[in-house]
């Protein structure tokens, strides 16, 4: 299957994963999945549980180490680098499952999204004023307050983290991992658990992150409304493998992925 | 008034050359409070209404905003009325419908629109407003999707306006001298209790000349601190936010965001503020929740604080000891540690929750008004406060009653020299409430021996019962909704046997009762259901009723499995009740509480704040107080007819 329209809009590619395997002993969770993502996609990746999605943005994340195939970056080669060394090259996610700290303010569990970008350390960071690292992290703060300003968690800036409810929860996260400054920002589920409303305002703030912030995104989502709705494709995994990788319309119409993932039998099509 | 500083443009170009380098306002931005000075602000406003020159707009034009109050807001008004044009602001919570109606009517060309949200609604209406012909956005966010030829972006209409600055340097001041205070240049929607809105036509000059008389009575500075929470289109705040700030050059301070409200009126401290009743109420109600919450020291302390506070202020006196344990800890918790001046208007206030400010040393008072006659007419004068009372007139205003009855209680007929010089484009309406340059208000009320107004009800809300007894269902409902489980409420009984309400919980509140007794539930309408709620309701009502006169006392009521919603048109946009609206709506429900039924049954849909339609199917109880003495009759009879 080619992502034959896709190729409408010549552009850079950002991420190409190869032929990416993975084993968890004898369970083989990705087998030989290849992914070309360009710069300023917003690509869904949709499959059934256990297909292996969140295994795949892991192994891009680098929380996994795929047993087979390689993943380039910018045209080169990150399979040996750590998670925060592709974090510094411009790769940050979000979790299905919050992880934020709990007893930090919202305000510090965004700025930790800007840790690596900080440059004073722990000596210039004692002689706050002298040191520059005062400037420093006005600059910072500014860069978070449009964050802030996106994602409308003004009244919450101050709030500590644990004692938001989950849709806030789930907002913050989604401001840290933009305060890392990623060109690849990996969404697993940013709408899971959410109501109507919630969705929409994520849909909207989704589609201002990539159409106007020029940020690259890769989501885990099952509402198939929004996937439609947002992605400019969609790849969809089953049992580990690529099975469609098209424009939404075209993949809802694949009889392949209605036998797949949307139920359907597949002998009648 | 001089010449010079007879309209707000030119007030405005004064104050831009005299007072340049002086704050006039703060926007918070970024979490950081940014500063404008006026001469700032009069460049910014020079740019936009010579960018709305450029763009075709003159005299006898319509420019609307909408949005969030935001200095950009505020100039745009200012601007349009120095090319001549009227000005009309548009609430920003009004539906596309609202916002068609309103554009359409008053034939607008250029709408200024705070965002995305705005602007979607405008684009929406497509081709329904041809009047308009250009959008301009403040906040370019999301604006990139959209194509219509008719958008431009604020930042794009300033650069223009300079541009146009730089090559007629001479022109604005021509069209600033060319305003005259006799032209119409605000318009303002009336609050439309009833239906589509009414458009009230002020002049700036005698706009301004009323804002004096106001400041006679209640003085405001440069020194002066407000912030801007009301809704711009609403007259009270054209009358603090244009007059007030142009007359007496108080800073406005614009919130964030409407959610960082309470936190960014604490940082800024305000020193005069005009709220509605219900934000007045909502702070009471959440204090009074705190303290239930709060730990039994801290109740203590609450109790012994507020019990001084509330005795010396019986006596005409402060209590120092209760300010110390309670009112200067509070009124710095809600911002208001320095506030001088503090207003409740729009609608009546329950004399508790005044009680209850004044005791804790906030200098509360009642204004009373109408759009048609540039807002607040009537305040208490600040050393005589009578809690039900309105307070008296300004100076230049005449009132009297019509067909009084023999309590003196009638129509609130009122004129001054600043009131209004019709409806937009509505001769009829006109015509109707203004007779001989008088205007007939629809409010019932009376004047007191001392001079103070006393305000009941609306005219035609103004109820009796079957036999005969008059009552004020507002003032009902203010006492109902004192209760911090109480949202919203309805109080029943025109041509009735009894007084009735539809009650509808403070869901933020109840909620949190329910959690701390382990009482599971879902949705509101769940909640409003369980009947540990309906008995805690209960014994809210029964409160209420000892304190009434037999006729006033509620007798049946019954929670409702929604909240009253602006957007389903049960109330308007400053939250007044719709009574048309309930009463067509819940007939099933209104009759059941006129029935022997302990219940009733409800298949409906609603539709929720995205625009998706809910089914609801409940089972409501309803509660009794005081059995009606007509069910007995009419047992009676039908045993007669019987036998």
């Amino acid at each position: 299957m080619t992502p034959s329209a896709a190729e409408t809009k010549p552009r850079d590619t950002l991420l190409e994963a190869s032929g990416i395997t993975l084993s968890f002993g004898g369970v083989t969770a990705l087998r030989g999945v290849d992914l070309i993502v360009r710069k300023g996609d917003l690509l869904s990746i949709i499959g059934p549980n256990g297909a292996g999605k969140t295994s795949f943005l892991n192994c891009i994340s680098g929380r996994y180490r795929p047993t087979g195939g390689n993943i380039r970056f910018e045209g080169q080669s990150i399979d040996r680098r750590s998670t925060s060394a592709r974090a510094a090259l411009g790769i940050a996610r979000t979790f299905q499952n919050l992880a934020l700290f709990a007893h930090m303010s919202v305000l510090d569990n965004i700025m930790v999204g800007r840790h690596h970008l900080l440059k004073c350390g722990f000596l210039r960071g004692g002689l706050y004023w002298l040191g520059g690292a005062q400037r420093e992290e006005l600059s910072h703060r500014r860069r978070v307050e449009e964050i802030i300003e996106l994602l409308e968690i003004e009244q919450i800036r101050h709030a500590t983290a644990g004692t938001l409810s989950y849709g806030m929860r789930k907002r913050v996260e989604l401001a840290r991992a933009l305060a890392v400054e990623p060109k690849l920002l990996l969404l697993d589920e940013p709408m899971a658990g959410m109501n109507l409303e919630e969705k929409d305002d994520i849909a909207r703030y989704i589609v201002e992150i990539n159409r106007e912030w020029g940020i690259t995104v890769i989501m885990i989502e099952h509402d198939m409304g929004v996937v439609m709705d947002l992605s400019d494709r969609v790849a969809v995994l089953n049992y580990g493998e690529k099975i469609a990788d098209d424009l939404p319309e075209r993949v809802s119409a694949d009889p392949h992925v209605r036998a797949a993932y949307l139920g359907e039998d597949d002998a009648a099509a | 008034m001089p010449d010079e500083l007879a309209t707000c443009p030119r007030l405005l170009r004064h104050h831009g050359r005299h007072h340049a380098d002086e704050p006039a306002l703060r926007e918070k931005a970024l979490g950081i409070w940014q500063e404008m000075t006026w001469g700032q602000a009069y460049a910014r406003t020079r740019a936009i209404a010579l960018g709305l020159r450029g763009l075709g707009v003159g005299e006898g034009d319509v420019v609307g905003f909408v949005g969030q109050n935001r200095p950009d807001l505020l100039f745009t008004e200012i601007a349009s009325h120095a090319v001549g044009a009227l000005s009309l602001g548009i609430y920003k919570d009004s539906l596309r419908d609202e916002i068609g109606y309103l554009v359409g009517h008053a034939g607008v060309r250029v709408v200024v629109a705070e965002d995305e949200e705005q602007v979607d609604k405008l684009l929406d209406l497509g081709d329904a407003i041809p009047t308009l012909e250009r959008i301009v956005y403040c906040d370019p966010r999301g604006m990139l999707k959209h194509e219509d030829p008719r958008l431009m972006a604020m930042a794009e209409l300033v650069v223009q306006g300079s541009a146009l600055h730089d090559r007629e340097p001479c022109l604005f001041d021509r069209l600033v001298d060319a305003t005259r205070p006799e032209a119409p240049a605000i318009l303002c929607t009336t609050s439309g209790t009833t239906s589509h809105p009414k458009i009230a036509v002020l002049m700036s000059g005698p706009f301004l000349n009323h804002g004096m008389s106001y400041l006679e009575v209640d003085p405001k500075g440069p020194d002066d601190d407000y912030v801007s929470v009301l809704p711009l289109p609403w007259i009270g705040e054209q009358v603090n936010a244009v007059a007030h700030f142009l007359l007496s050059r108080i800073r406005l301070n614009f919130v964030e965001d409407e959610d960082t409200t309470t936190n960014d009126m604490r940082e800024i401290g305000p020193d005069c503020l005009l709220l509605a009743p219900r934000v007045w109420e909502a702070m009471a109600a959440d204090i009074k929740a705190r303290m239930l919450e709060a730990t039994p020291f801290k109740r203590f302390l609450y109790a012994q604080g507020l019990r001084l506070s509330e005795r010396a202020l019986e006596r005409g006196r402060r209590s120092h000891i209760g300010d110390m344990l309670l009112g200067r800890a509070l009124r710095d918790r809600l911002g208001l540690s320095h506030m001088r001046s503090a207003a409740t208007g729009g609608a009546p206030l329950g004399p508790d929750v005044f009680r209850f400010f004044r005791a804790i040393g906030v200098p509360l008072r009642q204004v009373y008004g109408q759009t048609e006659m540039v807002g607040v007419y009537c305040a208490h004068r600040i050393d005589d406060v009578d809690f039900d009372t309105v307070g008296v007139p300004f100076r230049d205003v005449e009132i009297r009653i019509n067909e009084p009855d023999r309590n003196g209680l009638g129509e609130v007929v009122v004129r001054h020299p600043g009131m209004f010089v019709g409806y937009f484009r509505n001769e009829e309406a006109t015509r109707a409430d203004v007779r001989d340059s008088w205007m007939y208000t629809g409010d019932a009320g009376y004047l007191n021996a001392r001079g103070h107004l006393i305000v009941l009800d609306r005219m035609r809300d103004l109820a009796k019962l079957k036999n005969g007894d008059r009552f004020a269902p507002q003032y009902l409902e203010n006492r109902l909704k004192f209760s911090p489980y109480v949202g919203e409420c309805v109080v029943l009984g025109q041509d009735r046997e009894q007084v009735t309400a539809i009650v509808c919980i403070r869901y933020s509140i109840v909620s949190k009762w329910a959690e701390a007794r382990r009482i599971s539930f879902t949705t509101y309408s769940d909640l409003s259901a369980r009947p540990e709620v309906r008995e805690l309701i209960r014994k809210e009502v029964a409160a209420i009723n000892d304190v009434l006169p037999e006729s006033q006392r509620i007798g049946r009521f019954l929670l409702l499995y929604k909240e009253l919603d602006a957007d389903d048109g049960e109330l308007t946009r400053t939250r007044k009740l719709r009574r048309g609206t309930i009463n067509e709506r819940y007939a099933d429900l209104i009759g059941a509480l006129y029935s022997d039924k302990r219940d009733v049954d409800v298949d409906t849909t609603i539709t929720l704040q995205n625009g998706r339609r809910q089914r609801i199917r409940a089972n409501i109880a309803i509660e009794t107080l005081i059995e009606p003495a007509r069910s007995a009759a009419s047992r009676s009879a039908t045993v007669e007819a019987v036998s």
